[in-house]
């Protein structure tokens, strides 16, 4: 997966700098909400309970300050990702039991005909896995910026 | 929306997790990538309490389309339906009166969710 290609699943609009929920259902529902702004995913309840219930199989928080909060609804159309950034760190039940501070919301269609949501998921996992990426990802204050951090750490 | 097709959407989704958490090989993949699935009984419970709350008529409806595909709701997208991508006719709405059967396609049989 190319920088660009992995950048198509975000956009400034689903790019939030600093999270004003404090709690890891907070975090949810404000992602949530973000995400059915766009016109693919029109409906944020329910997309909050489908995103939940993957909660309930086992937390998304991955350690290092990492979660990746997933799952595939009917309602949605087209595959999307929301960046949230908390700079106070929330406590989201992660591996590690640290704070979790950089967050990913995919939501992918309930039929993923052209198998990008594993893959994808997958290449999230990898870049926000590196430390030296992570203390970017930190830093960024624009969706653009957030670009030029993927673009580096993609294109190498 | 109607609550009515709300809940079979929520339903759908519920046991496309149930389903992708028993698959083997979507269980590995995730587990590779450090994600754990070990909560699948407490989504089968929410499942059989979902199923309980649904009418029984559009439960029906929904078990009986759902021997013939795996995805039983489908949503609406520039008036087709994205189950077998034919167009409907314009006095297809989303308003459903409670009393109604559910919408379905015409030409699939699936029950329609307009997004």
């Amino acid at each position: 997966m190319t920088a660009e290609q992995f950048l198509s699943y975000f956009s400034p609009e689903r790019f939030i700098k600093d999270l004003r929920a404090r709690s890891k259902d907070g975090v949810l529902s404000e992602m949530s909400k973000v995400l059915a702004e766009d016109d693919d995913v029109r409906d944020p309840g329910l997309l909050l309970e489908m995103i939940r219930r993957r909660e309930s199989l086992g937390s998304t928080g991955l350690g290092d300050g990492i979660a990746v909060p997933h799952g595939r609804s009917t309602a949605a159309t087209q595959t999307k990702v929301v960046f949230a950034r908390s700079k106070r760190g929330i406590d989201f039940a992660a591996m590690d039991g640290k704070p979790c501070r950089i967050f990913f919301l995919i939501v992918a269609p309930y039929e993923d005909n052209r198998h990008e949501y594993l893959p994808l998921l997958g290449k999230i996992v990898e870049t926000a896995s590196r430390e030296d990426i992570r203390k970017k990802f930190m830093d960024v204050g624009s969706h653009e910026e957030f670009q030029e951090v993927v673009r580096g750490a993609i294109g190498e | 929306m109607s609550d009515r097709v709300q809940m079979l959407v929520a339903l759908q989704d519920l046991e496309l997790m149930i389903r992708e958490a028993e698959d083997p090989t979507s269980k590995e993949t995730e587990e590779a990538l450090g994600f754990t699935m070990q909560g699948i009984e407490k989504l089968q419970m929410d499942c059989e309490q979902l199923r309980k709350k649904i009418p029984k008529p559009d439960l029906r409806l929904y078990d009986r389309i759902r021997r013939r595909y795996h995805r039983v709701v489908v949503p609406v997208v520039s008036r087709i339906c994205t189950g077998c991508f034919q167009g409907l006719p314009t006095s297809r709405t989303r308003t459903i009166p409670t009393s109604r059967p559910l919408p379905t396609c015409e030409s699939c049989g699936r029950i329609l969710y307009w997004l």
